[in-house]
């Protein structure tokens, strides 16, 4: 009996010690390795991982299984890509019913950083170092970039610049979008903070990061953006109080005044900074020199070395760019394509033809020495030279170094393969050496290297020239000179005047870039635009160039044909009669009707395809369409989507799957 | 209840516990008597007859006769090996005669339950048993193999045949759709938590599956989807035995996918492509080079490259082999053997058991090696230090190592037949492996994969008894865990067209991967066992169970190899091949939860007639925040043996036990994926960042998201009705159980808000799921007089899953929702093949509004034609809901449904036989990848040719491989068009698998014991010898969803031979 109590005893002993152990501390188990928000973004190189994780996802840069950056340009005047974009097809570009470019994560990133650190700054907590105020300054320029883009899909847009709280009623009321020319004024105003706190040069030296010449570039680039804008929409829907705005539609836009007082006072504003800003950035930087070399194996010819070098820190000309490696895995398709059939985007026959004569004269000037199209060899005769330099002829050698290595060299160019199937296709008949490196060893699949140009400061030189002769209607000591600059570099007689002279606006209608509004502007006018084309050749800016020129009105009215090179001339006895298969009715076509056209017609092979009527356009698709999604979320408690604090884009509806009024 | 409550409860149930009964006086007789067999009425010599409660005991004589002084009120427990127990009362009767009765199948079994034992006659809850004799001599890999279709209502499925594929298993089908809990079961052996892949499955005794609600709540939230029990063998007393056997086997695979040949794959793509208005991808000239190689006029499988001559053209576009690519990565035959020893002995108050096993399985691997081997050593110790104390020690150690080489990961699953082309060479000209990327290079030189799992098991029990029926167990459980891990990447080289290598890949890497997991297990718990009145049995128990889990791991990989035959991370350079430095990749974590409980039970019967039971658990966990981690879970079971009841007499001789029962319980789950779901953590990553800063790759960093304040568990609630029958003598038995388990709150998608929040919104727990089935056990055995014994046990079980709250307002088919049964295949139907032009354009006809446009606008002969269920004259899938599915309609269900086992067994004069069947009698799947349709709607880099696909549509009655206008597959295209899902090409993936028979001879007594053996068998045993499926024949129905698109390591066909001694 007393052993027996005795346990009891132990029994209730243990008991009660493991009732004490087992409490709420014990299972109090927060993480043991991994960092807390709170414990987090204190310092430098903190602020710098954070800062440059936002880079690749916001920033254009080369890809993978791509022509990287050089193919953005595809499905515009300029290039085109395999297949035509619903875009040119109204009624094929409908409203989807989720996602879209309504979407706020990365702005959402930007304002954790931003009110996370400025908090601390302000609350004394955080010393604010030169680098602390070179990240923070990263920061806004990256909220800028990115609302940059919103404002070129979507126009109006929410200027949201801290976290929210996730309650229904705070997130609906934010959700009110701001008047363009707001959201243009936000952007530049992040952008002068930027420069504000930026370094002269980037922290790494290599000018991997950003610094503070890219800020004034993009002030250019968007004060221009927006001073085209408001100039060529002015009076439509397309700009605040314009002709049915759907911002009035709103309590809170309803009265919306513009802050200069008027939508012309606005538009200089803007061009005013553009031209600011551009000067700052040409006047800083020199041009990098062309040679005229084609075959530069060893940096021969700076020029176009700058597209397809391994480091580009050494080109005055950039300001920010990629850096790849291959040890490291990050790499992309650049060169195989440049040398292959660049990604099925092929130059079209309007981008060969706007080039100049190395003499300056347009190909249908007399005296020009123009040797017509028959061959790929005689449109490069005497032509601009970054045409001559650029556009590729078969024969031409792609591989000079390290011909051993690279899976997927193309070693001569060859015929192109208008015909092969969609991914190997020569789209055009045109293709470039743009970015293509002459060294086999950039050629592995998907094995690519060479740096990516984000920033190149030739754009302020012509944001410039342009910003200055749309503001005052002359170009200025500085417009003139920078012109003067670029031709000269480029490989063209200077002499612009002369260019403008012999210009015919009649025969430059392949040229999107040669309207606004649906007609055919001034000479001069033209070849400031012409020269950034030329000169910009496959960069990525076109299409954002065609929006802000409202460039394809007389698209609605006449379809545009997007033709290529002269495959039913003297070009098709580079083919077997038995494989250039065309006919509208064959499903087996791989080549357009010489009945059409004697030129390549790539989207115009069968008639059961939707682009076989050329390109087509309507107002609407100047700008994106919201999601029903958006719509139905903000409208709450209601099946009334009109009491959303959102309002459409001109001409779209709100319903899924609808295509614009008139459709 | 609150926490104060609980403790007041809990004391109660102690104090309960420690009730004493009384004794009673009473005087000494003397008895006598003789024990006969009750059916042949022969006396039964050396039965064993105890005293109750007192130890003592007498033996019958040669005459079957006793004769003992005890006192008038005790109770006689007469016990015989093979017969039932008997228990008589004295109440002063001084002649006691009885009559045994043989036991088929012992009443008295006991099942092991959570923390205790039960008779198998008393259990209320679901609990499926199976003894270590079912687990013999299979030639397996793990236990959980052995396991499959053995017990009711426990799924195991195995995916993949791969070496380090581990099965699947859950209890009663799919538990949670939950997006981030899991409802694996939990495993327990010897009350320890385990795995189910890392124990000797020659040490298990028996194995206990709790599957409803009452049976596993008293292990609270960690028991959400049922407890797998096992116990291992232990000591005997008695002379020491050894036991020693082996096996060798030889393992084949099976159903393994067969390629076309290289023409006929050839004319099959070129089909393909010219039906779509592409060019032949296969040129005139190289279809006769291809057709040379087959007849032997052509010796080599490739040429030099026209433009490069120094090298080998580009292989696909050129090459002439023809090659199975599946033939050439993987073996006939691979050899393995397994070894066990095992030695038990001791006498009452010190016993042991130890056993060692060893296994060494090769894989099917051809170009380089995969293995596995096992290496696991048990020691069981028993002492009985007084008559109320006793301790039991237990030391598992299970090691496994495995072997692969690196490049057989998942990308090999899901290449193999898109890169391997049967007309892409194998070897170069010059007998040197070609180019990549085909598969064979990487698996041959791309450098190996090890991995080491050691598991070290202690176990330490307390037992005190300080009064007859009341136990106090006090365990310690601890248990560490380590693996290890090594890979490398070695670079490749390809040959030129003179032999020389040059480099193909440049890539070089070692990685080393340690883990170590520290698991400490202490229970603490009661019970207490008496009757009153000799009617009512009470048995209560309570205790403490706390767990506590920690690991921390650690990692680094560094690129450049020095030397390739020493991978080492000491050996590596830390470079890229163009001497760039690449930062290594180095991680190390810790990791912990807890949990505490505690937990109550009592049972109660009234003459073993009427039956009850009741658990209640109170549990609390790290993974939430101190005011949602506690919680209450109740249970409670009844039964009735309507079998004891005095109305039954007249069929007792025919059915000795028939019981309902039901149950009802409640439980939590918290097996949530991430341990800390409510903290908030900084994303940060290491050298990870994509835009290189200083030539390297930066570390990177995001804002944090957000956490729902209002996160909390998911309960499972669970019901349980169940019938058991045993009928002629316990020759049969039956059980049958239906169930209904709903699992409430789950964590489901995250409600809306608008956008502008700008980071994902957090999820909250809104989404619930029943799941209904049942699970039939029928079991027959008999021996009959002239020494034949046989038996034959059938299972069959079935579980359908529904969800029945979703969000999910317009009922869209691309998610879950509400009434939706799991599993569902939504897709079209089929009308058929049109055989001519003509009969499409005739079905086009009555498609006015669109045709079938949504898929592909051309459409001719040999093209599906689809049925317009909603008669809108157009084939679409409408706004994909319920409502407007469009043409589209429910064509089948993937779930397995009715799974079966049947064990078939004979013995007869030390010859026995076995044969075990198992397979699922209804299923449909949907296998719309490119190992399926051949030439795939993906293009012709995602496409393959199988011996399959050679049926498919020809309209030209030229064609070299003939016309084929029956065909199954449509014309080939690489295009997707006729490649929806549909009824035509819906697969039946039912079947029935002949898992293992064996043959064993014992040899007899008289003969072994001449040379002091015990036993001595020899047997031979097969695994997965047949099957029966009308699935497509490149896949095995087990593993069709496994692996890429249901391309896998195939499973194995195993024979094997080996012999059993005990001495």
């Amino acid at each position: 009996m007393c052993i027996r109590k005795r346990i009891l005893q132990l029994i209730l002993c243990i008991a009660v010690i493991l009732m004490v152990v087992s409490c709420n501390d014990y299972l109090d188990r927060p993480p043991l390795s991994n960092i807390t928000p709170e414990e987090y973004l204190w310092d430098e190189s903190q602020l710098a991982s954070y800062a440059i994780s936002r880079y690749t996802s916001v920033f254009p840069t080369h890809e993978r299984n791509k022509w990287g950056t050089f193919e953005i340009d595809g499905n515009t005047d300029n290039q085109a890509a395999v297949s035509m974009d619903n875009k040119y097809a109204p009624g094929m570009w409908r409203v989807g019913n989720t996602g879209g470019d309504w979407d706020f994560s990365f702005i959402y990133q930007c304002n954790y950083f931003l009110e996370t650190v400025l908090s601390r700054i302000s609350n004394e907590q955080m010393s604010e170092t030169d680098n602390i105020r070179h990240y923070i300054g990263e920061m806004y320029f990256l909220r800028a970039y990115e609302y940059f883009r919103k404002l070129q899909t979507l126009g109006d847009f929410p200027i949201v610049t801290m976290v929210l709280p996730d309650e229904m009623e705070a997130l609906t009321e934010a959700s009110k979008r701001m008047p363009r020319n707001e959201v243009a004024r936000f952007i530049l105003s992040d952008l002068e903070k930027a420069a504000e706190y930026l370094k002269e040069t980037s922290p790494d030296g290599k000018k991997n990061r950003i610094s503070r010449l890219c800020t004034y570039l993009m002030i250019s680039r968007v004060a221009l953006f927006e001073a085209t804008w408001l100039k060529y929409f002015k009076g439509t829907a397309f700009v605040p109080n314009g002709n049915g705005w759907p911002g009035k539609t709103k309590d809170y836009n309803a009265s919306y005044q513009y802050p200069s007082g008027s939508i012309d006072n606005e538009i200089n504003f803007f061009f005013e900074k553009s031209m600011v800003a551009a000067k700052v950035v040409a006047d800083a930087v020199k041009l990098v020199e062309n040679t005229g070399i084609i075959e530069s194996p060893g940096n021969e010819n700076p020029y176009y070395n700058m597209f397809a070098a391994v480091d580009l820190s050494g080109f005055t000309e950039i300001l920010l760019w990629r850096k790849y490696d291959k040890g490291l895995g990050i790499t992309h398709n650049v060169s195989v394509f440049g040398q292959h059939n660049n990604n099925g985007s092929g130059t079209t026959r309007g981008m060969t033809e706007s080039f100049l004569m190395a003499n300056g004269l347009p190909i249908y000037a007399e005296g020009s020495g123009y040797q017509g199209d028959d061959f790929i060899a005689d449109v490069r005769k005497d032509r601009d030279g970054r045409l001559h330099l650029f556009l590729k002829e078969p024969g031409q050698i792609n591989v000079l170094l390290n011909p051993d290595m690279g899976s997927h060299t193309t070693p001569v160019e060859p015929v192109p393969g208008i015909y092969f199937a969609s991914t190997t296709r020569y789209n055009t008949g045109y293709t470039l050496r743009k970015g293509a490196s002459y060294d086999g060893a950039q050629c592995d699949n998907n094995g690519g290297y060479s740096g990516s140009i984000i920033f190149r400061a030739t754009e302020a030189y012509l944001n410039y020239i342009e910003a200055c002769y749309e503001k005052n209607g002359t170009l200025d000591a500085d417009a003139t000179a920078y012109w003067r600059a670029i031709r000269m570099r480029g490989g063209v007689d200077p002499d612009f005047n002369k260019t403008i002279a012999a210009t015919e606006m009649s025969k430059e209608t392949l040229d999107w870039g040669a309207y606004s509004a649906g007609v055919l502007i001034a000479p001069t006018l033209y070849n400031i635009r012409r020269e950034r084309r030329n000169e910009l050749m496959a960069e990525g800016l076109r299409y954002m160039d065609i929006k802000r020129w409202r460039a394809l009105d007389q698209l609605i009215t006449t379809p545009y044909h997007i033709e290529g090179f002269k495959l039913w001339g003297p070009m098709k006895e580079w083919y077997d009669d038995n494989v250039l298969v065309y006919g509208a009715d064959n499903p087996n076509s791989v080549v357009s009707d010489p009945a059409l056209s004697q030129y390549l017609r790539p989207y115009e092979l069968s008639n059961k395809s939707i682009s076989f009527e050329g390109c087509k356009w309507t107002m609407a698709h100047y700008l994106s369409p919201i999601a029903t999604q958006h719509f139905e979320i903000t409208s709450i408690g209601s099946e009334d989507y009109s009491t959303s604090p959102i309002y459409q884009n001109p001409g779209w509806k709100i319903e899924p799957g609808s295509a614009p009024d008139g459709f | 209840m609150n926490k104060q409550g609980f403790l007041f409860l809990w004391t109660l149930l102690l104090c309960l516990a420690t009730f004493y009964p009384s004794n009673v006086l009473a005087q000494q007789i003397q008895v006598t008597g003789k024990v006969r067999d009750a059916k042949t009425n022969e006396p039964l010599i050396g039965v064993s007859i105890v005293v109750r409660g007192t130890g003592t005991g007498y033996i019958t004589d040669v005459n079957g006769e006793y004769k003992m002084n005890i006192s008038s009120d005790d109770i006689l427990e007469f016990s015989y090996i093979g017969y039932h127990k008997e228990e008589i009362p004295v109440n002063g009767k001084g002649v006691i005669n009885v009559s045994m009765s043989e036991d088929l199948k012992m009443l008295e079994e006991v099942v092991i339950v959570g923390f205790g034992a039960q008779k198998k006659v008393n259990l209320t809850g679901a609990v499926g048993t199976l003894g270590a004799e079912a687990l013999e001599n299979r030639p397996v890999q793990s236990a959980t193999q052995a396991l499959q279709g053995l017990i009711g209502g426990l799924n195991i499925t195995q995916t993949n045949g791969s070496l380090e594929d581990k099965s699947k298993v859950n209890i009663r089908g799919i538990g949670t759709i939950d997006s981030g809990s899991t409802s694996s079961p939990l495993v327990l052996i010897d009350g320890m938590e385990g795995d189910l892949n890392a124990v000797n499955p020659q040490d298990i005794e028996n194995i206990s599956v709790l599957k409803d609600a009452s049976s596993s709540s008293i292990y609270g939230s960690r028991a959400a989807f049922g407890v797998i029990l096992i116990t291992t063998k232990k000591g005997s007393s008695g002379k020491i035995k050894l036991n020693y056997n082996n096996n060798f086997r030889w393992t084949t695979p099976v159903i393994m996918p067969k390629m076309m040949d290289s023409y006929t794959f050839a004319l099959y793509f070129n089909d393909a492509g010219i039906n779509g208005g592409s060019t032949p991808y296969y040129s005139e000239e190289r279809l006769q080079r291809i057709l040379d190689y087959q007849s032997g006029k052509l010796k080599t499988s490739i040429m030099p490259n026209p433009t490069n001559p120094q090298y080998w053209a580009e292989p696909y576009g050129n090459g002439n082999d023809n090659v199975d690519w599946y033939d050439a990565l993987y073996k006939d035959y691979a050899f393995s053997h397994e070894h066990n020893i095992s030695l038990t002995g001791g006498t009452e108050v010190l016993s042991f058991y130890l056993s060692g096993n060893f296994l060494n399985q090769e894989g099917l691997m051809e170009l380089n090696k995969d293995t596995y081997e096992r290496y696991s050593a048990t020691a069981k110790i028993y002492a009985k230090l007084n008559e109320w104390t006793s301790i039991n020690y237990t030391n598992r150690f299970y090691r496994e190592d495995f072997r692969r080489p690196s490049a057989l990961s998942n990308t090999l699953y899901t290449d193999l037949g898109r890169q391997g082309w049967p007309t892409l060479p194998l070897y170069d000209p010059n007998g040197y492996l070609f180019t990549a990327p085909s598969p064979a290079l990487g698996l041959s030189d791309g450098g190996e994969d090890n991995h080491q799992y050691d598991w070290m098991n202690q176990q330490l029990q307390i037992i005190l008894e300080p009064i007859k029926d009341w136990k106090i167990f006090g365990d310690l459980n601890y248990r560490t865990r380590n693996n290890f891990r090594h890979w490398d990447t070695q670079r490749l080289y390809n040959h030129d067209v003179n032999g020389n290598p040059y480099v193909y890949s440049q890539g070089s890497g070692v990685y080393e991967y340690g883990y170590r997991e520290n698991y400490f297990n202490p229970n603490v718990y009661s019970e207490y066992l008496h009757t009153y009145s000799d009617k009512h049995t009470v048995k209560v128990m309570a205790g403490f169970q706390s767990e506590l889990n920690k690991y921390r791991d650690l990692s680094a990989k560094r690129d450049g190899i020095i030397v390739p035959s020493i991978p080492t991370l000491n050996t590596t350079s830390g470079t890229a091949f163009n001497g760039n430095p690449i930062t290594p990749s180095v991680t190390g974590q810790y990791q912990n939860w807890a949990t505490v409980g505690f937990f109550g039970r009592i049972n109660y019967n009234y003459l073993e007639r009427y039956l009850m039971e009741f658990n209640l658990r109170y549990d609390g966990t790290s993974r939430f925040r101190r005011e949602k981690r506690w919680n209450w879970f109740p249970s409670v079971s009844v039964g009735w043996n309507v079998a004891r009841e005095a109305f039954w007499q007249p069929f007792e001789h025919i059915v000795g036990t028939f019981k309902l029962r039901t149950s009802y319980g409640q439980l939590g789950n918290q097996n949530t994926g991430n341990w800390y779901p409510t903290y908030l953590t900084m994303p940060i990553g290491t050298a990870n960042g994509d835009w290189l800063i200083g030539g390297l790759r930066p570390n990177t960093a995001n804002a944090p998201g957000l956490v729902s304040s209002s996160l909390t568990w998911e309960t499972v609630k669970s019901y349980n009705f169940g019938l058991d029958v045993a009928m002629f003598d316990n020759r049969l038995n039956a059980s049958i159980d239906v169930f209904n388990r709903q699992t409430q709150n789950m964590v489901g998608p995250a409600p809306e808000l608008p956008l502008i929040l700008g980071t994902a919104v957090p999820k909250v727990n809104n989404t619930d799921l029943e799941t209904k089935g049942f699970e039939v056990d029928i079991d027959w055995q008999d021996r009959l007089s002239n020494g034949l014994g046989y038996n034959i046990r059938f299972l069959l079980s079935d579980y359908q899953t529904e969800v029945t709250r979703y969000p999910n307002p317009t009922n869209s088919l691309t998610t879950y929702r509400e009434g939706q049964k799991l599993g569902e295949i939504w897709g079209y139907t089929t009308i058929g093949i049109a055989k001519t032009d003509e009969e499409m354009r005739v079905h086009l006809a009555t498609l006015p509004d669109g045709g079938q446009n949504a898929f592909g606008t051309i459409w001719t002969a040999g093209d599906i034609m689809y049925k317009d269920l909603n008669s809108d004259g157009k084939i679409d899938s409408g706004a994909n809901t319920t409502d407007d599915s469009g043409d589209m309609s429910i064509i089948g269900n993937n779930t397995p449904r009715f799974a079966f086992g049947l064990d078939l067994g004979v013995d007869w004069k030390g010859f026995d036989i076995r044969a075990f069947f198992q397979g699922i009698m209804k299923r449909d799947f949907w296998q719309g990848s490119y190992f399926f349709w051949g030439a795939s709607g993906s293009g012709i880099w995602w496409s393959t040719g199988m011996q399959e696909h050679i049926d498919y549509f020809r309209a030209d009655s030229n064609h070299p491989l003939g016309q084929n206008i029956d065909s199954y597959y449509p014309r080939p295209l690489f295009r997707g068009q006729n490649q929806q899902t549909q009824t035509r090409y819906l697969q039946n993936a039912a079947y029935i698998r002949l898992k293992n028979l064996q043959l064993g001879y014992t040899l007899p007594q008289e003969l072994t014991r001449n040379f002091n053996f015990e036993k001595f068998r020899v047997f031979i045993s097969g695994e997965n010898l047949w099957i029966g499926t009308k699935m497509a024949k490149m896949f095995d129905p087990e593993t069709v969803e496994g692996g890429y698109g249901g391309n896998v390591y195939p499973m194995s066909k195993v024979m094997s031979v080996g012999l059993n001694i005990n001495f």
